[in-house]
């Protein structure tokens, strides 16, 4: 009778657990003024080019031009529609878009972790609940702004791949991950990563069955979809991968101080982490806008003027965020590294996604902050990393999970664990 | 290879790379101290507006300030220029000016900054201690 009570139990909890996190992501997206979002005025201009005027901006008209334009079509349709029926503001359907999104990215990691681990429900529960609970999921859910359907896009194409890694990888599953993560492409550039490290893993597995075809196929099928996109920037402005600024001349390890690599007020990410302390140096500026929000957009009000004071509850709520992440990171950390040993030591195609996600999307992101240097910091935002999440998230959970002692009483103990952390992030994740 | 195994060589991975970041860390604010904003603006006063700055020593209302004090004169008027750390303690300092009478315009607030001026400050004097305000 207990273990049937346990095995109800646990759809239960999911369940819950969703359904908070969906009124979560929708009051706080109802509650965000959109302009406060990343590049807000600049992401209107293009949906509104888009939908209305059926091309894409210029960089005149707008500072998001080198971004693929999935999001904005349909936060543009979105727009419209809003402005027909006179819904105001007529961004708000984009920014429910986003949080739909954020919603999809939780429900998709709990099917990844349920599909490498299918007997292992604390560990998918783990998951969920530190992937719902990430600040910079739930910040880049409430913006106007296309990070959180790429993440969405691209989660659904490395779950579509590992159901296929876990068997023998088909051709219409194939196809089929090769389409989200050509579509997940074609919403954010921080998705060509996980469409290399699919097609890695695909190509790995492929290598040790003699079976070449399902990689070609992903890739295959990503571009179909992602090649006008990349001519189009290659013919417009010179280069698939244009960003909204020209890179520097000089190599390309001398556009950043030694500080940019070694962090050395990391410290102060504990004390102080908001903008415009450790501003460019990596690791504690990501760390603190991940966990925090860095550059005050967040329930705040917006960073000073020269003599200004900021209230000393915004500086005390992220110091307590930055302190609530350490564990959370290093077991994420954690996580990223076992898994890649763990894929190494079984030849597991399947386990080997999501490390090969994580380091190919932290790859490219140090490539892109160290090749487009910015004196106020633009370059570096802990949402430029959410296609990690996924990794993240289950990494730490399965750290978790594999180290802690089995029995009962430690699995209760686990979640009382959780629940503290997600308990004191509370204050800052709810606008 | 065991899952424990793998999460165990993880994690002392994580470790490695955590504990070197807050080794630089540590060594940076071993060896370094940040300039504080009352230095900042001395350092400002200083160099960019050639004025000479000296500690307030007599005013009891500025050697509470957690952020520090300061003293200087710009163009022939003496001001004592308090730094505040938070918005209650520039009520404080404000109120504890106030506290023997008025002062009027002599007391001025921007931001963090609580100036006393000896004679009411001209837009140009004012003006000088906003361009070094942090």
């Amino acid at each position: 009778m207990p273990t049937e009570r346990r095995i109800r139990a646990f759809p239960v909890a999911v369940a819950a657990i969703l359904v908070a996190e969906a009124v979560l992501l929708a009051w706080n997206a109802w509650r965000f003024d959109w302009l406060r979002g990343y590049d807000a005025y600049a992401n209107d201009r293009y949906a509104d080019i888009v939908s209305t005027e059926y091309r894409l901006p210029s960089e005149a008209e707008s500072g998001t031009w080198h971004t693929p334009p999935l999001w904005f079509a349909l936060a543009g349709a979105l727009r419209r529609l809003a402005d027909a029926v006179g819904w105001e503001p007529v961004q708000r359907p984009g920014q429910l878009l986003a949080a739909a999104a954020g919603l999809a990215i939780c429900v998709l990691v709990f099917l990844l972790a349920r599909t490498l681990w299918p007997e292992r429900r604390l560990l998918q529960l783990l998951a969920l609940v530190l992937t719902a609970t990430s600040p910079a999921l739930l910040r880049a859910s409430a913006m106007y702004h296309p990070e959180t359907l790429a993440v969405a896009l691209g989660t659904g194409g490395a779950l579509v791949a590992i159901r296929g890694l876990k068997g023998r990888m088909t051709i219409p599953a194939a196809v089929c991950a090769g389409a989200l993560l050509g579509l997940a492409s074609l919403t954010r550039a921080w998705a060509l990563p996980v469409l290399a490290a699919v097609v890695a893993a695909c190509a790995l597995d492929g290598w040790r069955r003699r079976h070449w075809a399902p990689s070609v196929v992903v890739l295959g099928s990503a571009l179909v979809l992602l090649a006008p996109w990349l001519v189009n920037q290659q013919a417009a402005h010179g280069s698939a991968l244009a960003f909204n600024r020209a890179a520097p001349s000089e190599p390309l390890l001398d556009r950043r101080p030694a500080s940019f690599y070694l962090g050395p007020r990391a410290l102060r990410a504990f004390g102080h982490p908001v903008t415009p302390l450790f501003r460019n140096e990596l690791l504690p500026h990501l760390y603190a806008d991940w966990w925090g929000d860095w550059a005050l957009t967040w329930d705040s009000p917006p960073p000073p003027a020269p003599a200004g004071l900021l209230p000393s509850t915004v500086v005390a709520e992220r110091a307590r965020q930055a302190w609530v992440g350490v564990v959370p990171t290093l077991l994420a950390l954690a996580g990223v590294l076992a898994l890649a040993i763990l894929a190494n030591a079984r030849r597991s195609a399947a386990l080997a996604v999501l490390p090969l996600t994580a380091v190919g999307v932290a790859a490219a992101y140090v490539l892109f902050a160290v090749r487009f240097p910015s004196t106020d910091g633009d370059t570096i935002k802990g949402t430029y990393l959410l296609m990690a999440l996924p990794a993240a998230g289950i990494g730490a959970a399965f750290v978790v999970d594999a180290l802690r002692p089995r029995g009962r009483a430690w699995a209760i103990a686990t979640v009382c664990a959780v629940t503290v952390l997600v308990a004191l992030q509370l204050p800052f994740l709810v606008l | 290879m065991t899952d424990r195994r793998a999460a165990r060589l993880g994690l002392v991975g994580a470790l490695v790379f955590v504990v070197a970041q807050l080794t630089v860390g540590v060594a940076w604010s071993v060896s370094h101290d940040d300039p504080t904003v009352l230095q900042l603006t001395r350092r400002c006063l200083e160099r960019e507006k050639g004025l000479a700055v000296e500690p307030p020593i007599g005013d009891a209302v500025a050697a509470t300030a957690r952020g520090g004090a300061l003293r200087t004169v710009v163009e022939g008027n003496l001001v004592t220029i308090s730094v505040a750390a938070s918005a209650a303690e520039v009520e404080r300092l404000h109120a504890g000016y106030a506290a023997p009478g008025d002062p009027g315009s002599r007391l001025d607030v921007h931001g963090r900054y609580v100036a006393l001026w000896l004679r009411e400050p001209s837009p140009t004097q004012r003006q000088a201690t906003y361009d070094c305000a942090y």
